[in-house]
């Protein structure tokens, strides 16, 4: 009711302030506004100043091969909260060529140049578009609908190869080494040589002497990382010291990228369920929830009553796992010895043996399904949860709490430390505790209410300053939160079916496009599908918080210690998994 | 004289050792209880073998050298770095003169009437250890490891070393024999509870234990200066460390807790390194227990903490301590 009241509103103003430069899109299942590209700046900029639209949430693109175009597809929120505008920007595949907005919204310089490496979108005017995600010698854009993987077989899932008769011939087995592979022309895997300086001499491009410098002082170059301690996985921080002070950061990712996208856009959409558990891997039941809600915008279809309770359940028994363990980990980065991380650890054990007696895996949970979940809970581990909800977790939370706190060391590390202002989170498009620690009280669940969440009496943590130190602040008070949401979904559970319909192998899905977002515990988890009304999702787009909460990291790490850099990653929580994707 | 002499170096040689081994052991049963874990315990009765078993491990290592390290320096900074450490303990007595059979045989290598002073001299020489051994790795996280070992340690040695003045100026001496007899009554933790303080945190960073493991932050320097080394030269810095340890416990021991000095002491002057052993065992329990509890200051404020804070802290309790003195002695 008030999401179609804000939406109609958003409606009139739009047309009324923008007439002249958008359209509207008539496609069936298809919402939101074309642009021209050379219409695109001034529009977003109206937008912006003067709509209220200040958040940009997604950026992605879409390759219509058959019509000969890509479609760059950009969500807009306001950071007050509602509903959100779509605005869709044509190029044609062949040097097709789109203005960047990353001089209006800072927060879409990764993602752009996401969209440059994956679909060979050409943003103009982009600080910075080099490859991202796969690697400089990398021939073609793996998303475009042209480029075929090495050992390609089929367009879509399931492959004939495996089925129905089971013949078990992988077409890798078929085809010996290297005859298919694509190379970049004049390019011989052994001789190849990586560049390693590239982001080394970009950094030093960038250097800039310092204006009272009495003594002049040599600058090194560190690479944190890939093979870091305290990179929690995969990732590379190639920071510029001067003395022990970080004078420049560039974030390097893409070591465990597997092209997710491309993969999910060969499964079938029941196929991809799964596999978005492999994304935020110590958060699956958020990523499951949504995907579904994503497809089920597109399906039409509302899950029974029981269902979402129990979505909700474990998506919030997730968000406390997640939290509980985010918080051990920043105290690790901070130098404890693990003491901290392993207090934590045996909390998200507790909740992890409840995913395993209602999904039956532990972290992979593959629970929810398209108008639905899986199976029901039992009502004794309903008890469990009550008694971990009720008595447990609440103690240990005010445990945790008692101890760290108020801890002098932890306050000299994280007060100050990272600090980003309300104005550039939301610049940069940070989602989650980090947006929230620093006064912009944004909540997917109170902004844009999802499922059931405007049922539930809960309050949106967020604090002030947008140091370290708020943001552990806003996890530990987002588990409480989460807690009492636990508390009134348990007692007001319903009976029922756990399942519209009944269970599907193959959903049909009408063509259209969709955008679900959800809170997950690292912000705002987004899944834009465009289906042609084929088994496979044509265009499937994770919009991943920990990748594009990486946008502000050179900010907040600027001229701090190198210690604080690793104490600033900890605190925005990233999952290599869900980065790299 | 001389094979008394040698018989006892050994014996301490021995024991700082195998107390090396055996305080590792100690440390990660100790961390494991603190963490809700259990810890080692497969290798013999409650893993009393696991030390053992890190040892072959280690010394069967392969032993890597950096391509382009400085290979003089890189093998020679371990050695540099574990004999100070060993030889530390000469000075510390361990107990009072024990009669066996009518020999009478002194429970401590030398009696120097310079004691602290050797002390201080010894306990340096291993920065320069650490220092080579983080330049001539030829890696950057190891130089910056060796740089921060070598501003942290001069930093702390100078309140490290005023701290010592109090028990000097009290007991009126600089033998450390002197200085565990002048606490017969009452220890120097009384008389000095400045002093053990100060001491108690420049020893902290003196040996780089949490808090202060600012030269091996492993969070930011993955292993600090001892990041390229491998096999036994690694054990040869794991085994400075905890013998470094053991030896601040004993110094700390016997200047603040009254070294040997327990009850019925004199009748069974036997009973001398058995409340040495106490105390350092106890010392080191809450070195590890602070290991298990804090996180890490940052290297920055660290050395804000000891130039503005501990030094100007000694200093005063030195002042102090000689001005009482004067007053109450003269």
């Amino acid at each position: 009711m008030n999401d179609r009241l804000l939406s109609s509103t958003v409606d009139e103003a739009v047309s009324s302030r923008l007439s002249g430069l958008l359209t509207e899109d008539t496609r069936p299942g298809y919402s939101g506004y074309l642009v021209a590209p050379e219409n695109l700046l001034e529009a977003v900029q109206i937008l912006r100043d003067e709509l209220g639209f200040d958040y940009l949430s997604s950026v992605t693109g879409v390759d219509y091969l058959e019509e000969d175009r890509l479609e760059t597809v950009y969500h807009f929120y306001r950071s007050t909260g509602g509903s959100g505008l779509v605005l869709k920007s044509s190029c044609s595949r062949e040097n097709g060529r789109i203005p960047s907005l990353t001089p209006i919204y800072p927060g879409a310089e990764f993602q752009e140049r996401e969209a440059w490496d994956l679909l060979g979108i050409r943003f103009e005017g982009h600080p910075d578009l080099r490859r991202i995600l796969m690697w400089e010698g990398f021939d073609g854009h793996p998303l475009r609908k042209d480029w075929r993987e090495p050992y390609f077989e089929e367009e879509a899932k399931p492959f004939k190869s495996r089925w129905p008769d089971g013949k078990a011939v992988r077409s890798e087995e078929k085809t010996p080494f290297g005859d298919n592979v694509c190379f970049p022309p004049d390019f011989d895997p052994q001789t190849w040589q990586a560049e390693p300086e590239t982001v080394i001499e970009r950094l030093q491009q960038d250097e800039k002497p310092l204006a009272d410098e009495e003594i002049q002082t040599d600058r090194i170059v560190v690479n944190l990382g890939p093979q870091h301690p305290s990179t929690h996985g995969v990732f590379r921080m190639t920071v510029m010291l001067d003395g022990e002070t970080i004078v420049s950061l560039k974030p390097v990712m893409g070591y465990l990228h597997r092209n997710h996208e491309k993969i999910a856009e060969r499964n079938t959409f029941l196929q991809n369920m799964p596999f978005t558990d492999r994304l935020d891997y110590l958060a699956s039941m958020s990523n499951n929830f949504g995907y579904a809600i994503a497809v089920e915008k597109l399906m039409g279809v509302t899950p029974p009553e029981r269902a979402e309770y129990i979505r909700v359940i474990m998506a919030e028994l997730t968000r406390i796992s997640s939290h509980i363990m985010t918080t051990g980990f920043l105290l690790n980065d901070l130098g404890a010895f693990f003491t901290p991380a392993l207090y934590a650890l045996e909390e998200r054990e507790l909740i992890l043996d409840i995913f395993e007696m209602v999904s039956g895996s532990r972290m992979m949970c593959n629970y929810f399904r398209f108008g639905g979940v899986v199976r029901d809970i039992p009502e004794d581990v309903l008890g469990r949860i009550r008694q971990l909800v009720t008595d447990r977790l609440p103690r240990k939370i005010d445990e945790l709490d008692s101890y760290l706190t108020n801890n002098e060391i932890v306050k000299t590390r994280c007060q100050g430390v990272g600090v980003l202002t309300d104005v550039q989170a939301i610049a940069y498009s940070a989602a989650g505790p980090i947006l929230r620690a620093s006064g912009v009280p944004y909540d997917v669940r109170r902004a844009d209410p999802y499922s059931i969440y405007d049922r539930f009496d809960f309050d949106v943590a967020v604090q002030t300053h947008g140091d370290v130190y708020d943001r552990y602040l806003v996890r530990l008070q987002e588990m409480r939160e989460s807690l009492k949401i636990l508390r009134q979904a348990l007692r007001d559970i319903p009976g029922g079916p756990v399942l519209a319909g009944k269970p599907q192998y193959q959903v049909r899905v009408p063509a259209g496009e969709a955008y679900g977002r959800v809170e997950g515990p690292k912000g705002e988890l987004g899944f834009y599908v465009v289906s042609n009304g084929k088994p496979n999702p044509y265009r499937y787009h994770v919009r991943a918080p920990s990748f594009i909460n990486l946008t502000s990291l050179e900010t907040m790490c600027m001229h701090q210690k190198v210690a604080d850099a690793v104490v600033v990653l900890g605190s925005v929580d990233i999952i290599l998994g869900e980065v790299d994707r | 004289m001389l094979v008394e002499w040698i018989i006892k170096s050994v014996v301490i040689v021995l024991f700082m050792t195998a107390g090396f081994a055996y305080v590792t052991l100690y440390e990660r049963r100790l961390l494991a209880r603190m963490q809700t874990r259990i810890g080692p315990n497969r290798a013999g009765p409650f893993g009393l073998l696991q030390p053992v078993a890190d040892g072959i491990k280690l010394i069967f290592k392969e032993e890597l050298v950096p391509h382009n390290a400085d290979k003089l320096i890189f093998t020679l900074a371990p050695v540099i770095t574990v004999i100070p450490a060993l030889i530390i303990t000469a000075v510390i007595p361990w107990g009072d003169t024990l009669t066996i059979g009518g020999t009478k045989i002194t429970l401590y290598l030398t009696d120097v009437n310079i004691g602290i002073l050797y002390l201080m001299a010894v306990t340096s020489i291993s920065v320069y250890g650490i220092t080579l051994a983080g330049w001539s790795s030829n890696n950057k996280y190891a130089l910056l490891g060796g740089l921060r070992a070598t501003a942290q340690m001069i930093s702390y040695e100078l309140a490290l070393g005023l701290s010592f003045v109090g028990p000097i100026l009290i007991a009126g001496s600089m033998s450390l024999l002197d200085i565990v007899k002048a606490q017969s009554s009452i220890p120097f933790i009384l008389l000095q509870p400045a002093g053990f303080i100060i001491f108690f945190l420049a020893s902290l960073a003196e040996v780089n234990r949490a808090p202060f493991d600012m030269p091996e932050a492993e969070q930011e320097l993955t292993a600090g200066y001892h990041v390229e080394y491998s096999g036994m030269k690694f054990a040869l810095f794991f085994m400075a460390e905890y013998i470094k340890l053991i030896a601040v416990a004993m110094i700390g021991s016997t200047l603040f807790l009254g070294g040997y000095q327990g009850p019925f002491v004199d009748q069974f002057p036997i009973l001398g390194p058995v409340y040495l052993f106490a105390k350092v065992i106890i010392w080191l329990g809450v070195f590890i227990w602070l290991r298990a509890t804090l996180p890490r200051i940052r290297y920055d404020r660290l050395m804000a903490f000891g130039w503005k804070i501990m030094f100007p802290i000694a200093l005063l309790n030195v002042l102090v301590t000689a001005v009482v003195l004067v007053l109450v002695g003269g």
